[in-house]
């Protein structure tokens, strides 16, 4: 099993340049003969925060609070990252079966096409990401020790897109309906993800039960460090009517690490054990 | 050390005919169903399975060239699909010694909205050239295309043609040990195809191990050393070149003309002097017998043909020579001889005869009597052989270290 992550890790790591190519043209065609240009690549994000602050709006209007301009933060920051989930998983899904004329014709290790796909969306949200560096100070966030948390939490996301991406490139490839269920996964993936609200609305249960979606880990984990400048290390909960609600506890980042490790691992593994198949059943 | 570059030990390819499940929604019954029954070996066919291969082994030296020829579906594109490791086989073993690069489908991995230099970069890419190589090679590369200007234009502009060119020369410049080759050929136009034939040999002589699957009898008979011919995933025959492109065009089911359903007259023989698989000069002269008896009385007009790959190149009649039938009573026997000098170029001949019924109709028709090699002159080139020479004499003075233009430089 381990020889086999091995010889995987290592084939991919000579055919980097061959990834980079990839990666390239899939950037390169998204924006070649687009009327949107670079600005496609805040359009989705913008969208998700759009919407959020709808929802947010109307929740504020019912409990007769106004919407504060950190709820604009909270949701700016984990809309990006849920674009790129969404996004990365959209295309690499079909990747491989988008490929099909390289996957019967000519052999390099198959994990590069959904890790390209993971790539070129990843260069999207880098653009998003640094739209967001700009607004965020307009937004009230400062800088704050707790910015550390950061590249670990970005690195998990990461991870776990990869995990997800090689497994649905791979299942779609032997059942084409798996990318007609992905589309409608992550189209009310949104609300099951605490991205327009967070987990400790929920209730004490509800958030317990949000805290299972791995991605609640990373994305809340993002919020609390970047906008709340809080040290995720220590847990953190809000009383309401005298009851106290989990905003955050450190195990959710332990948990949302294991599961990216798993996924990407895992996933990893059946890729390589199922790709002598590819070329017979794309 | 061995000096073997590829070798196959009795390899088998199961594939399954139809039922795939596609969707997820098949996919439980059919686990269902394996539950029930239990995987079945691999060594055994299920109702839906055939074998593209049947245990075929062979060995290429390196530096050798092999050909693999045969029919539509006679699993030669499997074969080659092991070799590149895009599949598995499913019994026996293979290795291959050496970093192998394919010409097939050399444009693949092009994308039509980029440019031919991106398609250069990612194309090199993916069939494994590293981008440093690719920036020396650049230059080669376009010359060879004769692509030229075109080279920042998107290919979807491009014709099939340049495209092809494009795809065969990204390729070319992989510099392999061992170089899978799948009909390329057949792009580009002449020249193009002139330029490919001799980077080819100039492969070869380099030492690369070819193997070459085409259903181009002269390009093999040219470019090869030795040949395997496949047939419903079974070897039928191996080794020599001749022999085996012999047995490939005899193995052929063709069309059949349209015969009468009594025959009056049959071949009691149709025999060549040399044999049935003839290697000839370009030039020489051959003579084919043709013995024809008749079971009742009839008028007939045996033929004689020959046909080049697809292209009939001589064709005639007893009728056309003579400009009457040939008259044969019951219980007759007529020998003809046809004799012809083949000045024809190198390569591969069928010859052919029939007994036409003067009335119309075929009382036997056989396109595959003989196969006639034609060798090669390396002096002359060209569509016919005129058995060209070459005369000098000079006059005036001689200088004192004359330069000697030999009739063999060329």
């Amino acid at each position: 099993m381990l020889a086999e992550l091995k010889s995987a890790t290592i084939e991919v790591w000579e055919h980097r340049e061959l990834l980079e190519q990839l990666t390239r043209r899939d950037i390169k065609l998204r924006y070649k003969q687009a009327a949107m240009g670079f600005a496609w690549a805040i359009f989705m994000p913008c969208l998700i925060v759009l919407s959020g602050l709808i929802i947010r709006f109307a929740m504020a209007q019912i409990s007769g609070q106004t919407l504060q301009r950190v709820d604009i933060a909270n949701i700016a920051i984990k809309g990006v990252g849920w674009a790129f989930f969404v996004g990365a998983l959209g295309f690499a899904t079909a990747s491989l079966v988008g490929n099909s004329n390289l996957v019967t014709k000519i052999y390099f290790p198959r994990e590069v096409l959904p890790l390209s796909s993971v790539g070129a969306q990843a260069f999207d949200t880098s653009i998003g990401l640094l739209t967001l560096i700009v607004i965020l100070p307009f937004l009230g966030v400062r800088l704050h020790p707790s910015f550390v948390w950061i590249p670990l939490l970005l690195l998990l996301l990461v991870l776990f897109t990869t995990g997800v991406s090689l497994f649905l490139s791979c299942a779609n490839l032997f059942f084409r309906d798996v990318k007609y269920i992905v589309q409608v996964v992550l189209m009310f993936g949104i609300f099951f993800t605490p991205i327009f609200f967070e987990p400790s609305m929920l209730g004490a249960r509800g958030a317990h039960l949000a805290m299972l979606n791995p991605l609640t880990g990373i994305l809340e984990g993002l919020r609390l460090s970047v906008v709340q400048g809080h040290n995720l290390i220590y847990p953190l909960s809000v009383v309401v009517k005298g009851v106290e609600r989990p905003v955050w506890e450190p195990w959710e980042l332990v948990y949302s690490g294991i599961c990216a490790i798993v996924a990407v691992l895992g996933a990893a593994l059946m890729f390589r054990r199922l790709q002598h198949l590819f070329a017979e059943y794309v | 050390m061995t000096d073997v570059a590829i070798q196959m030990d009795a390899v088998w390819k199961k594939f399954q005919r139809g039922e795939r499940h596609d969707s997820l929604r098949d996919l439980v019954p059919a686990v269902a169903r394996r539950i029930l029954h239990g995987a079945r070996p691999a060594g055994e066919l299920g109702a839906d399975d055939f074998w593209a291969l049947r245990d075929v082994s062979f060995e290429v030296q390196r530096g050798d060239a092999l050909g693999i020829i045969g029919h539509n579906g006679a699993g030669k594109s499997t074969l080659l699909k092991i070799l590149t490791k895009l599949l598995r086989p499913t019994l026996g073993t293979y290795m291959t010694q050496g970093r192998v690069g394919a010409l097939i489908e050399v444009t693949a991995g092009f994308h039509p909205d980029l440019t031919g230099r991106e398609n250069i970069f990612l194309n090199g890419s993916i069939i494994g050239m590293k981008r440093a190589d690719i920036e020396r090679r650049f230059d080669a590369i376009v010359d060879f295309s004769g692509i030229g200007d075109f080279i920042d234009t998107p290919v979807k502009r491009y014709s099939s043609g340049m495209n092809a060119r494009l795809g065969f020369s990204i390729a070319a410049h992989l510099e392999p040990e061992i170089l899978i080759i799948d009909e390329v050929l057949s792009v580009g136009d002449y020249t193009f195809q002139g330029k490919c034939i001799r980077w080819m040999q100039d492969l070869l002589k380099s030492g690369t191990t070819v193997i070459f699957v085409s259903h181009n009898m002269d390009a093999v008979l040219s470019l090869c050393n030795s040949a395997i011919l496949l047939d419903h995933g079974q070897v039928t025959s191996k080794g020599e070149l001749t022999k085996v492109v012999g047995d490939y065009y005899k193995s052929g089911g063709r069309w059949q003309p349209q015969l009468l359903a009594q025959p009056n007259a049959r071949t009691v023989e149709f025999s060549c002097a040399h044999g049935t698989d003839v290697l000839v000069d370009p030039g020489e002269r051959v003579t084919f017998r043709h013995v024809i008896s008749a079971s009742a009385n009839c008028e007939l007009t045996p033929g004689f043909f020959i046909t080049r790959g697809d292209k009939p190149v001589v064709d005639t009649t007893y009728a056309r020579m003579r400009g009457h039938p040939l008259r044969l009573r019951e219980g007759e026997t007529a020998t003809i001889e046809w004799s012809l000098g083949f000045n024809l170029p190198a390569g591969v001949y069928e010859i052919g005869y029939h007994v036409g019924d003067f009335g119309g109709g075929y009382h036997e028709h056989q396109s595959r009597a003989c196969i006639v090699t034609v060798g090669d002159d390396p002096r002359v080139k060209g569509d016919v052989y005129v058995a060209l020479d070459l005369a000098e004499s000079t006059t005036g003075v001689r200088s004192p270290s004359p330069a000697r233009l030999g009739a063999g430089a060329s």
